[in-house]
């Protein structure tokens, strides 16, 4: 029934395990799943002046280079995970500012029937509230969204 | 992976829509339905000297709410035996539907949770429905939130 599934991650483990479910639902189907990670953007720093650079500063070209590396962090165990679950998968991030925009956009360019996220991120703690980043999805989404803790 | 999906709905047109989804998961994945309607419970009109004649008694407020109950789970009950999908369907009366669904789906041992973004109350005004937003809150199983 779903055959195009998104998976957005950001590593923590309610998305891990909704990484699981979804491969669960994918295995055996020969559907696909497309894990998302959405990486924050290059911002400018306000503190270089008159030419000094405080310590810290990151220019675009590195933030590119750490980007790339914090990627490959949350995708790589995706990718086993997929392979040893038998499932494609693509396995893809973007930069973006507001999470929860990326990951609609790549739900429609994707065509994606379902979502499976977490019900929170690392941040998440008190039981009683869903992250922010899921809460906007599901306010947007125009597919089902199964939301796994 | 999931053998018991718990269905509430309210009988509303996004509750139809969730049901279409849940009978179809669960044909795929060889599940039971379990469909639920909480009704709201009765409680004493308070009034001074005179009774309005149209109060309606215990008796036939249980019975209305179970006449609703009926026509809406009937809908669950006819979308699972055209898939062929194994169903049980029940209601209670309670006056937060939220811990009801919670409960339910505890008692039943289901394993997912398939509900609609929004109820009777519409779209407009909130970004998900108030008691679906709270089953997600405290649920422990996966919500799948339809519209």
């Amino acid at each position: 029934m779903f055959n195009r599934i998104l998976v957005p991650t950001d590593g923590s483990p309610a998305a891990r395990r909704a990484l699981a479910r979804a491969l669960d639902l994918a295995r055996g189907r020969n559907a696909q799943v497309t894990v998302f990670w959405v990486a924050p953007p290059w911002e400018p720093n306000l503190y270089a002046y008159d030419g000094n650079v405080p310590a810290g500063f990151v220019s675009p070209r590195q933030h590119v280079s750490h980007v790339k590396k914090a990627a490959e962090r949350h995708l790589a165990p995706a990718r086993k995970a997929a392979r040893s679950a038998g499932v494609r998968g693509r396995f893809i991030h973007r930069e973006g500012a507001f999470p929860d925009l990326e990951i609609i956009r790549m739900a429609k360019r994707d065509r994606c029937d379902l979502i499976v996220m977490g019900s929170h991120g690392p941040r998440g703690f008190l039981r009683v509230i869903i992250g922010s980043v899921t809460a906007k999805v599901l306010a947007q989404a125009s597919v089902p969204v199964m939301v796994c803790r | 992976m999931f053998k018991k999906i718990l269905v509430p709905t309210d009988g509303s047109a996004p509750a139809a829509r969730a049901i279409k989804q849940a009978v179809r998961l669960a044909r795929e994945q060889d599940a039971e339905i379990v469909g639920f309607y909480v009704g709201p419970p009765w409680s004493m009109p308070v009034y001074g000297e005179y009774l309005p004649p149209e109060v309606l008694s215990e008796e036939v407020h249980v019975r209305a709410v179970k006449d609703a109950a009926d026509r809406y789970l009937r809908e669950v009950r006819n979308a699972a035996a055209a898939a062929g999908v194994k169903t049980r369907c029940y209601h209670v009366l309670g006056e937060h539907p939220h811990e009801e669904i919670l409960k339910a789906a505890r008692q039943n041992h289901c394993d997912l949770i398939v509900i609609a973004s929004h109820g009777r109350r519409g779209l407009s005004r909130l970004l998900l429905g108030s008691e679906t937003s709270k089953v997600l809150a405290r649920s422990r199983l996966p919500v799948m939130v339809c519209r």
